[in-house]
């Protein structure tokens, strides 16, 4: 069954549309990887289902039900976003950090102290850096840190922007291994890459172009599609 | 000297109450709060009404007062400063100068422009501390002080207290984790508001006062201590505010007293403003950038 069904999705900055008629469907359970080049929309269909820019026209379902409402409802629902640029609290510890992460759960302190558990035995890393400043952090620990961070209220649905953004090959691939073990856990996941690596462990893929949707399919088969190899691998 | 020292400090912490107010607000918004001088007004005017005007009892219009002070806090915040929350700051900026002074306004029209004068809580002689004379006053000023350190720094290890820290650092970031900015930006206020009420209410026993009292005499001074303390240090902006109370009655002791200088006070103030951002441009606490 379908957890977030998007149906020709409109949303744009002030009187700029960016997304003109987005669709797309995420299995529960599945890792989606949304394709697309710099300004293809990518990043501004992840905010408007956060909530974070309200849609213009179309349709959200999630669970079956129309999601609307603030970025906080929504992250009580089970939506988080881990943000475009990690956007971790820079003066903040790791630590106050990942609490912050478990916000709308903050008052069930067992399943807060679980969720960092488990965050850790994730990213064994933020444990050894607990008591340090996020702003601290190399580039990598910080997206490890906002992964954390968006796994502690414990989400259904993880939309992640552009993770491997200004990462090293091997730490890209660290992060991306990373996200595979959450999504083995039962979070389903949906991905913004640039980088057609990642659809070697997608189990859907959708190519965005010019604010739609242009090609929707498995990984394998994505990364086997000629337009997509002259696109994002150059060959 | 040991006199003027001790009006220093006192005079200092009133200061630093205010400017630990305007760097909570500035932090949040990138704002300088031009009210937050009559949120002490506001308190000062409600408690003269409450224990001389009603002769109820003081504790009574200590807590009239810090109520009147929150509620202008809130209001300001949800008529002035929301509406205006994505125009330039210099337009939230002038709205709060009009704040201060339509607030002004509204205390000489409901009483008059007469100087009042607020009975201290404990009256009394003082009691003789290292060669100072020390009033009642200046030791309640002392324990509240406790009191509220205390407080904040409890409030900050809290997850309320952090989601405000997050907010200020980053708004996109705290939204993405589920704080609701609304949320944060009226607790600041309200927290502004009770400061600068506390200090309004420590304030305005001390000699007379009169409508804008503290934005007049209090407010200039809680600037250059936030500015000291590195504009976005809490515990900077009440280190800032001892300093400036401190150099303040110093100038007027040796340049005023002693070498007869006029303005010796701001002279004071000035030098000392000058020779931190010289040193330290960030300020005494401030980080850099």
């Amino acid at each position: 069954m379908a957890l977030l069904e998007v149906e020709n999705l409109r949303a744009g900055y002030g009187s700029v549309p960016v997304l003109h008629g987005v669709s797309l469907n995420v299995e529960e359970g599945s890792n989606a990887v949304l394709l697309g080049l710099n300004g293809a929309g990518k990043s501004t269909t992840l905010m408007t289902l956060a909530g974070l820019l309200p849609a213009t026209g179309g349709e959200i379902r999630y669970d079956g039900k129309p999601l609307t409402g603030s970025p906080g409802a929504r992250v009580r629902a089970g939506i988080v976003l881990v943000p475009e640029g990690r956007l971790v609290f820079p003066a903040l510890t790791v630590k106050q950090n990942l609490r912050l992460g478990a916000w709308t759960i903050r008052r069930d302190a067992r399943r807060v102290r679980r969720n960092l558990q488990e965050v850790y035995q994730i990213f064994p890393r933020l444990e050894e850096r607990a008591d340090q400043t996020a702003g601290t952090l190399s580039g990598g620990e910080q997206q490890m840190l906002a992964i954390g961070r968006g796994m502690m209220s414990s989400p259904r649905l993880l939309l992640i922007d552009e993770a491997s953004l200004g990462l090293s090959p091997k730490l890209t691939e660290q992060v991306f291994a990373a996200v595979k073990l959450i999504n083995q856990r039962g979070v389903t996941v949906l991905m913004v890459e640039q980088n057609a690596g990642v659809l070697a462990q997608a189990d859907t893929a959708f190519v965005m172009q010019q604010g739609r949707v242009t090609i929707t399919g498995s990984g394998s088969e994505t990364l086997a599609d000629d337009v997509v190899r002259a696109a994002y691998l150059g060959v | 000297m040991g006199a003027f020292l001790a009006l220093g400090l006192f005079q200092g912490a009133v200061y630093g109450l205010l400017a630990v107010g305007i760097v909570l607000v500035y932090k949040a918004k990138r704002v300088f709060n031009f009210a937050q001088g009559e949120f002490g007004g506001v308190a000062a005017f409600t408690a003269f009404a409450i224990v001389v005007g009603a002769g109820l009892p003081y504790w009574v219009g200590v807590v009239g007062g810090l109520a009147a002070a929150v509620a202008m806090g809130l209001i300001v915040e949800r008529v002035i400063v929301r509406p205006l929350e994505s125009s330039s700051r210099t337009i939230m900026l002038v709205a709060l100068v009009g704040v201060a002074l339509f607030t002004i306004a509204i205390i000489v029209l409901l009483g008059q422009p007469i100087p009042r004068v607020m009975p201290p809580l404990i009256s009394g002689g003082g009691v003789n501390i290292l060669g100072a004379g020390i009033l009642p006053q200046q030791l309640i000023l002392m324990a509240v002080l406790a009191v509220l350190a205390a407080a904040m720094a409890w409030f900050f290890k809290t997850d309320m207290g952090l989601a405000v820290l997050a907010s200020s650092q980053d708004t996109r970031a705290a939204q993405v984790v589920g704080i609701s900015p609304v949320a944060v930006s009226r607790l600041v206020w309200g927290m502004a508001a009770l400061l600068g009420g506390i200090a309004g209410l420590l304030y305005a026993p001390v000699g007379i006062f009169t409508p804008g009292f503290m934005t007049l005499t209090m407010l200039v001074p809680a600037f250059a201590a936030a500015v000291l303390g590195g504009m976005t240090s809490l515990p900077g902006a009440f280190i800032g505010g001892l300093a400036i109370g401190v150099v303040q009655n110093l100038g007027i002791y040796y340049l005023g007293q002693q070498l007869k200088v006029p303005g010796a006070a701001e002279l004071g103030v000035f030098a000392l403003l000058m020779l931190v951002l010289l040193i330290r441009p960030q300020g005494l606490l401030g980080k850099e950038a």
